[in-house]
């Protein structure tokens, strides 16, 4: 090997970079979470864990756990398995599935804040086409569809769908409603998060062995569900794995969505860690709340990251 | 069997076809009221593209112009407005400027270190390479608030700095680099050094050029994540237009959504989405190897 010093000059950048940007963040947030910091402040005190504990207990701030948790654990499965089933059906296609592929993976691409603007006026109760649809569906199949009509137990008379025709066309105001609001923002999440995971699972099922398949069928598994159970869902396994871990990383992330519709409202229904963070310590100035966020917050990614490894390294490798 | 497989593969379609439509809902509303006239978006009435009638818009007229000048079609109008009303231009140069400076700068640093971690022995190295490990684990968007007190205190906010300098690190770009250059074989580079090249010209001549598809795919990458990125300019542009990113700029355009007119909006909204879909569609492949390159370990 040469005796240059050429390699300090080479990684000296980065080092100094990843001191300043990524590292050295980490420890001002935990430091200023234990403080009354705020920008602009002079001199601050040191307020050991108080932060920590307005966090846990005052109700807004529970109701931001509850609304970043109904998010994720939403999102994430559904995401996830409408990825895998639109992967496995495009990948048994005989013609198309390019096409298809290309139209799921327009809403990973495009600009999120314009497709969040895009749905809330698709959304919107006098403007949207969504609503329209289902306002000139009264009476109809869409209802008998929508409506859930075709379940047993579900009375046509009081089905949700009933009732809003019934009320002169009363449909829910899907973003503005408490009881709609996190609902159509996580549709709204997965509609966005499904094809990345759909073009992963693709990639996962590219390299799945054609002789695993003849071996179970001569093993006695027929049917397409056998073979899945047998071969297709284990050889997944580490691409699940993956998948699972990188869209809850995103999702925890959610914030444009938020912002730019519900603002966190109403009454805190869609408050997420992103945008508390964001309400606390920019708009209200509230610097040391928003650090005890950011470290629970950066806490939950270190977990999960560490977790995904973890079992990368144990478990999934066949 | 071949009839039942038929059944099969249009039951697929069938399935498939619901999904795309409510995948491109949005899509198909953006677009459509983009060339409407209000009273069409209003009664969700003319189908995708309106009645196209020649007409004098009342807005306009109240803006000051003449109802000559006001007088065209709805597309026309729409489009035409938007740009009146906006510097639309000078938001998409911003995000061409921050875009690219990020990838530019991304590259500078991450290459010359790649290289050192994959093919340099130096004490530390070891060390260095768990340390990009480590960082690789740190999601940006969650210490922005701690490296917006940084840029506060250095009175950066509100700058082109502000926007470019937090991503200039990328840990991504030199794992994903370095795992690349290990597969370069020693020869070239020991060769490259009996002809006399040094450590500099090792790395822009001979290592980049063979990194050019990796390059690309990195490119793709952090530019659409970039120019779609929208939490990090909220945070650190607070009111000046002139720095106003794509998405900062659709915000913007949204305003009171009871009391503006739609088609302006949608119509600015249309034209800074567009770029990037149809780069997409152009380069299909290449853009989901990008995307998914986070995915490609």
């Amino acid at each position: 090997m040469h005796n240059s010093k050429a390699h300090i000059w080479f990684i000296a950048p980065a080092i100094i970079l990843m001191i300043i940007i990524l590292i050295f963040p980490l420890f001002l947030a935990g430091g200023i979470s234990f403080t009354d910091y705020n920008l602009g402040n002079k001199t601050f005190e040191w307020v050991g864990l108080e932060n920590y504990d307005k966090m846990f207990n005052r109700k807004t701030y529970v109701k931001m756990i509850w609304a970043t948790a109904t998010y994720v654990i939403v999102v994430v499965p559904i995401s996830v398995v409408l990825g895998l089933c639109a992967a496995m059906l495009l990948n048994s296609l005989r013609f198309g599935a390019d096409i298809y592929k290309t139209i799921f993976f327009l809403p990973v691409m495009a600009t999120l804040l314009a497709m969040a603007i895009a749905w809330e006026f698709t959304l919107h109760p006098t403007l949207g086409i969504v609503n329209s649809f289902l306002a000139n569906g009264c009476g109809g199949v869409r209802e008998f569809i929508l409506g859930f009509h075709w379940l047993p137990w579900v009375d046509s008379q009081e089905s949700w769908y009933a009732i809003a025709c019934a009320n002169n066309m009363d449909f829910p105001y899907w973003l503005k409603q408490k009881n709609t609001a996190i609902w159509t923002v996580c549709f709204i999440g997965i509609w966005q998060a499904f094809g990345f995971n759909m073009v992963l699972y693709l990639a996962g099922l590219t390299s799945i062995p054609r002789e695993l398949y003849q071996a179970a069928e001569m093993d006695g598994a027929k049917s397409t569900w056998e073979q899945f159970k047998l071969v297709t869902w284990p050889m997944l396994g580490p691409t699940t794995l993956f998948v699972v871990t990188i869209t809850t990383i995103r999702t925890f992330q959610v914030f444009d969505t938020i912002e730019i519709l519900t603002k966190g409202g109403p009454s805190k229904t869609t408050y997420v860690m992103m945008y508390a963070i964001f309400e606390k310590a920019i708009q209200q100035n509230l610097t040391s709340i928003g650090a005890a966020i950011t470290v629970v917050f950066i806490g939950f990614i270190l977990v999960l990251t560490f977790f995904q490894r973890y079992v990368i390294e144990k478990r999934v490798h066949y | 069997m071949e009839a039942k497989q038929y059944i099969g593969e249009g039951w697929k379609h069938a399935i498939l076809i619901i999904g795309a439509i409510v995948v491109m809902l949005p899509f198909y509303m953006m677009v459509s009221m983009s060339l409407k006239s209000q009273q069409e978006i209003q009664s969700i009435s003319g189908g995708l593209i309106g009645a196209q009638e020649t007409q004098t818009f009342p807005v306009c007229v109240k803006t000051g112009y003449s109802e000559e000048t006001c007088t065209m079609k709805p597309y026309q109008y729409n489009y035409w407005f938007a740009f009146e009303k906006a510097p639309i231009p000078r938001y998409l140069m911003n995000g061409v400027i921050v875009t690219l400076s990020i990838f530019i700068i991304q590259v500078l640093v991450a290459l010359p270190c790649a290289y050192a971690l994959a093919k340099l022995r130096f004490y530390g190295r070891e060390f260095v390479f768990s340390m990009v490990l480590f960082c690789l684990l740190i999601p940006v968007h969650g210490i922005a608030l701690p490296l917006y007190v940084m840029l506060a205190q250095a009175g950066l906010v509100d700058t082109y700095s502000a926007l470019i300098l937090p991503w200039t690190i990328s840990v991504f770009g030199i794992f994903l680099m370095r795992q690349f250059f290990m597969t370069v074989p020693d020869e070239l580079i020991d060769a490259a050094r009996m002809d006399g090249m040094g450590e500099y010209a090792i790395v822009w001549k001979v290592m980049l050029p063979t990194a050019i598809p990796a390059l690309l795919a990195f490119a793709i990458f952090s530019v659409v994540a970039h120019w779609n990125d929208y939490f990090w300019p909220r945070m650190v542009i607070t009111g000046n237009r002139d720095l106003f990113t794509p998405p900062l700029g659709i915000r913007e355009f949204r305003g009171g959504i009871d009391s503006d007119e739609f088609g302006p909006m949608m119509a600015s909204i249309v034209t800074v989405t567009v770029p990037l879909i149809v780069a997409f569609i152009i380069a299909q492949k290449r853009f989901i190897e990008g995307i998914t390159l986070t995915g490609m370990k």
